[in-house]
């Protein structure tokens, strides 16, 4: 279908940065090398809640091979974070730590070997305080308060109501309500987090493994009392963010400290314990939710009533805990809506945004909630999940707009290639089939911070021979391929061969402006951007060569490299002729583009989170295998069916799909951050944090379903894929085990324990009768 | 986290490395492969101001089979080197097996059989096979060395009998009656995950009937321990599914678990009962497997 349309876009091409990865060329921040760079570390508290009596340094500073040793003293005491209304983060903490990992101090010297041990030399002295680990205890009266200034710990509380829910429950046919619990989770990048900053001539230059460079070069620019124009941030290579690399980190405000002070280049940098111990990563909530539904199943009303962990401090947690509920709407139809909402704040590390922001674990609760409804009606849960399906050009009751939806077609196309009906009644024991579906934003409606900058620009320059062009863009490459997809935006819209693309990307001062890679934005808003520019080097192709053939430019085609006349395609010329023309005589051949979003969403407070120009949805339905003597899972077969819009790169596309799919099964399955009774992370390695390995992965079918209008809001109708698929799995699982073994867990991780005592307690209950 | 400093000796001989050992006393630690070794110095568990390195005694490495006398395997070989040796592959797939499914590549590539054991982890996946297998061990130092059996090796977690000189050379599993025997890891992964419970079985059968059974069970008690009431019970018997049920719930009830963060103790003894079940049997039908 799409072969025709298109030229470069929907086509597999390779990774631009394919070749330099796999030859190990490509340099990540970790591995650059300035000369004269010092290294630097930051001293962590050990304690969960303590106050900090005396700092003593004078021994590290003796240790020879130190060049500079900072504490809070040293640094500006404005505070920070990544959500606005509660900046609550110090570069180094003033008068108290408030988690195990809590910046303390930190140090530069010649090499790595000097850093560790200057830093057992630094004296702290500590008062312990009491601490709390659990949000509810949190919230109870006379817990002991991580912020003083925060009473009761609420770090983030959330009312919203919209129709009348209490009226739905009263006229429904059937309520339910039910409870689940998620765990907290960590993003585990592959890359570790890292920052080198070079301080020269009155200007700061950080490299740093970080999903968003703008807001990095905000944050640091405000910190110090820095123009924006002073600080410049460049992301080289990187293995991976996941939502934990993007804010501020620690290490590129101690590291640009450290850099003023000695003069010379610092490279910072956590090691898996640290990132660990760092985090950021997926919340633990405690999920109440409530539906009523008509006698047919129709939902009439939901109320979701939510109690998230926020650790320390508030990271980007506001925005998480309002995603929680935003998304749930998403879809199902129903108009009446109730979310309540606490995050709390305890003495643990801080969680952040992780694939799927805010949204997998209430995704989990109400995917298993209606399941369980559907068993109490005495129905296929997916044909309840039908007959309440969103439909294309619906308005959820939160007020976001939905143009393109094809769940009903995810779910139906999902149906037939499972062979659901038939599995549903006669797979072997020990297996079942579950079902769970989702829906994500393409990039968020609305930035972090206030601002009136477009989301994303980009700008192309075809350089001067005419035989290549460049893209610069200011999106972020963090391993899902946005350079590769960017490039062939660009060369579609210019009508350009992608194979003669070059991008420079992801440094603010000589890429154009973008917010980076979160919300699953940058196929959206940065290809819009691309467009945009690609098909303003077009014209002025177009132009030129109509003047080079004599030809009135309506009658040009340009496609791949060559432009040829449409009434006479025996006449053509090629693009490099007519771009080094463009060059000789009117100086160099750039396009450029932006974009700004519509103005998205309500009004009510909290209305912009969840606002997006486009959403993605997915079914997904998993095969599992219990071994019902031990609790042990093995997921057979996964079967994913996305509305992603159109497709740029169907390989990277599905290899989005395949990652989130590991993610979700992490999440679901194996993994866990554990703490011990003083806050301390029990497993803070990838022994003892179990990601899934290659064997512990299922075979996937990947398919997509198409809509027949093509997404208004995307370019050439794309939508995102990267966080969607993550969204379903973990219910989609506790589903498959239910209909596996008639047991439900309530809490994540779905663990072999956890599965073996549901069954035990269900042989004994059997037993008894 | 980053290594402390420390001195580092590759020794020459296996007696020179002893003397090493003996001279610098609880200071200096043997090194063989340091997937152990290297961790613990990182983070802090382990303080050592020497690491004496037997990396380079290759005539450690071999694995052959000697009539009279049994299988013998080298402190040095490697996971890997286990794992593909022909010698082994050929007779007890079992402990080939073993080694296949422990850690990763990498760590397989360089983790040693020696180190395994010395290191007495309950948690380590040799030692339940080869003491099913009635496997000895060979403690060497500058005066001689001694050969025990393996089961009487371990006294606690990280504590064996092996002295500050001695050095672990050989393990020889003895020619032996047994028809059959495997070696369960139950870890909370498909790869790369360390024990919950390991149980590893070894039988001689005549027909149906079980003339005899060990069973060596990991990662449930200070040590690896056998389940004696459990290889009493099947001894002589005629097999049936009930019987290995029984021998599975007795072993659980010898067991002595503990609950930390990779299993509670009612869960691990839980599967003690399981895979003490299932081990036997497949042993039974199918040989080393
Ligand atoms: C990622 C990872 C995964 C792992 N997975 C597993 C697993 O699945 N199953 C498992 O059982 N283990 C596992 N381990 C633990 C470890 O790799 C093994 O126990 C390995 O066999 C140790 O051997 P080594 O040669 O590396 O020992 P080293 O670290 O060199 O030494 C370990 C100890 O034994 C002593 N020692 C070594 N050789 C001798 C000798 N010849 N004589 C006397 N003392 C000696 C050392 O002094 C030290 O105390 C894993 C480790 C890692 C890092």
């Amino acid at each position: 279908m799409m072969e025709g349309k298109f030229s470069v876009i929907g086509k597999s091409k390779p990774r631009i940065d394919g070749r330099v990865k796999v030859t190990g060329q490509a340099k990540y921040t970790g591995d650059l090398k300035l000369s004269n760079m010092l290294v630097g570390k930051i001293l962590t508290s050990p304690h969960a809640h303590a106050m900090i009596l005396k700092i003593d340094t004078t021994e590290a500073q003796r240790q020879p091979g130190v060049k500079a040793v900072i504490t809070h003293e040293d640094v500006p005491d404005l505070k920070y974070g990544i959500s606005p209304a509660r900046w609550d983060e110090n570069i180094f903490c003033i008068d108290k730590v408030r988690f195990v990992g809590d910046k303390v101090a930190a140090v530069a010297a010649i090499d790595e070997e000097t850093v560790y041990k200057a830093l057992a030399l630094i004296k702290v002295d500590y008062e312990l305080l009491p601490a709390v680990f659990d949000p509810i205890e949190a919230l109870q009266e006379g817990a002991p308060l991580v912020h003083e200034q925060c009473p009761g710990n609420v770090n983030t509380e959330i009312h919203q109501n919209f129709g009348d829910v209490e009226k739905a429950f009263a006229e429904a046919y059937y309520v339910r309500t039910d409870t689940f619990v998620g765990q907290r989770t960590y993003q585990c990048p592959i890359e570790p987090h890292s920052a080198i900053s070079v301080w020269e001539g009155g200007k700061l230059t950080v490299y740093s493994s970080t999903q968003s460079p703008h807001y990095f070069q905000y944050y640091i620019a405000r910190q110090f009392g820095l123009k924006m124009g002073d600080v410049r941030v460049i992301k080289p290579h990187m293995g991976g963010g996941f939502g934990g690399k993007l804010e501020p980190t620690g290490l590129e405000f101690a590291g640009a400290a450290l850099a003023m002070r000695t003069g010379r280049p610092v490279k910072m940098f956590y090691d898996r314990h640290e990132m660990f111990a760092h985090n950021r990563g997926r919340h633990k909530q405690i999920m109440k939710v409530t539906t009523g539904v008509d006698k047919h199943g129709k939902i009439l009303g939901v109320h979701a009533d939510f109690i998230m962990d926020g650790g320390a401090y508030t990271s980007l947690g506001v925005a998480t805990a309002y995603y929680a509920g935003a998304m749930l709407p998403l879809t199902y139809e129903y108009e009446n809506y109730k979310f309540d909402m606490i995050r709390a704040y305890t003495n643990l590390p801080a969680c952040g945004a992780q694939r799927g922001h805010g949204h997998p674990q209430p995704r989990y609760a109400y995917e298993c909630h209606l399941d369980m409804l559907a068993k109490d009606l005495g129905m296929d849960p997916l044909e309840l999940r039908l007959i309440n399906t969103r439909k294309p050009n619906t308005v959820t009751p939160n007020d976001f707009r939905v143009n393109s939806c094809e769940l009903e077609a995810c779910l139906k196309k999902a149906k037939e290639i499972s062979g659901w009906e038939e599995k549903r009644k006669n797979l072997s024991s020990g297996k079942g089939i579950g079902l769970a579906v989702g829906s994500f934003v393409t990039g968020a409606g609305y930035p972090i911070y206030r601002t009136d900058l477009p989301q994303a620009a980009a700008m192309i320059k075809v350089n001067e021979d005419g035989t290549s062009a460049t893209l610069y863009t200011g999106a972020v490459d963090i391993g899902q391929g946005s350079d590769t997809i960017l490039c062939q935006m660009a060369a579609e819209a210019m009508g350009f061969t992608y194979e003669q693309m070059k991008i420079v990307s992801a440094d603010t001062e000589t890429t154009p402006h973008d917010f980076g890679a979160y919300a699953s934005r940058q196929t959206l808003m940065s290809g819009a951007a691309v467009k945009q520019a690609g098909e303003e080097v077009k014209q002025q192709v177009i132009e030129m060569a109509s003047m080079m053939l004599q030809t009135d430019y309506r009658d040009l085609e340009c496609r791949e490299g060559v432009i040829w006349r449409k009434t006479d395609p025996s006449v053509t010329i090629t693009y490099a002729a007519v771009a080094r023309d463009f060059f000789v005589r009117k100086g160099p051949l750039v396009g450029k583009g932006s974009y700004t979003p519509p103005k998205l969403g309500g009004t009510f407070k909290g209305a912009p989170v969840g606002t997006s120009p486009a959403y993605s949805f997915c079914a997904q339905i998993s095969q599992v295998d219990i071994d019902e003597e031990t609790g042990e899972i093995k997921v057979e077969h996964v079967w994913d069916v996305h509305d992603c819009g159109t497709v740029i790169n169907p390989a990277l596309l599905h290899g989005q799909v395949h990652g989130a799919l590991f993610m979700g099964m992490g999440e679901a399955v194996w993994e866990e951050v554990v703490f011990d009774d003083k806050g301390k992370i029990l497993n803070a390695n990838l022994g003892e944090y179990r990601l899934p390995t290659a064997l512990d992965m299922p075979n996937i079918t990947s398919e997509l379903v198409f809509s027949p209008e093509p997404e208004p809001a995307g370019p050439w109708g794309v939508k995102e894929v990267g966080e969607g698929s993550t969204i379903p799995t973990m219910g989609c699982y506790s589903n498959a085990i239910y209909d596996a073994m008639g047991v439900r867990v309530y809490s994540l991780p779905l663990s072999y324990e956890k599965v073996w005592r549901a069954l035990k307690e269900k042989r004994e209950h059997e037993q008894q009768k | 986290m980053y290594l402390p400093d420390f001195d580092y000796i590759a020794a020459a001989t296996v007696v020179k490395a002893s003397r090493l050992l003996g001279s610098l006393g609880p200071e200096a630690k043997l090194i063989a492969g340091g997937t152990d070794v290297l961790p613990m110095l990182k983070q802090g568990t382990l303080a050592t101001k020497t690491l004496i390195s037997i990396n380079r005694l290759s005539e450690l490495k071999n694995i052959s089979f000697e009539k009279g006398k049994g299988h013998i395997i080298g402190a040095l070989a490697t996971h890997n080197e286990v794992m593909k040796s022909p010698v082994l592959q050929e007779k007890y797939m079992s402990v080939c097996e073993t080694a296949h499914r422990m850690a990763n590549n990498q760590i397989r590539n360089i983790g040693t059989i020696g180190g395994n054991i010395s290191n007495a982890v309950p948690s380590a996946d040799f030692p339940p096979i080869l003491i099913a297998l009635g496997a000895t061990v060979t403690l060497q130092n500058s005066s001689g060395s001694r050969t025990l059996p393996l089961e009487g090796f371990f006294m606690g977690p990280r504590q064996s009998v092996i002295a500050q000189d001695e050095i672990l050379t050989e393990i020889v599993i003895p020619e032996n009656g047994f028809s059959g025997s495997t070696y369960h890891k139950f870890g909370l992964r498909r790869s790369g995950a360390l024990a919950v419970v390991g149980v590893a079985v070894a039988v001689a059968m005549e027909g149906n009937i079980c003339k005899d059974a060990c069973i060596v069970l990991g990662a449930v008690a200070p040590t690896p321990m056998r389940a004696k009431e459990a290889e009493a019970l099947l001894r002589g018997k005629e097999v049936s599914d009930a019987l290995l049920e029984k021998a599975g719930k007795l072993a659980a009830a010898a067991s002595n678990p503990i609950t930390d963060i990779r299993g509670s103790e009612e869960y691990r003894r839980d599967m003690v009962r399981v895979f003490t079940r299932r081990c036997l049997r497949k042993a039974m039908d199918n040989g080393h497997v």
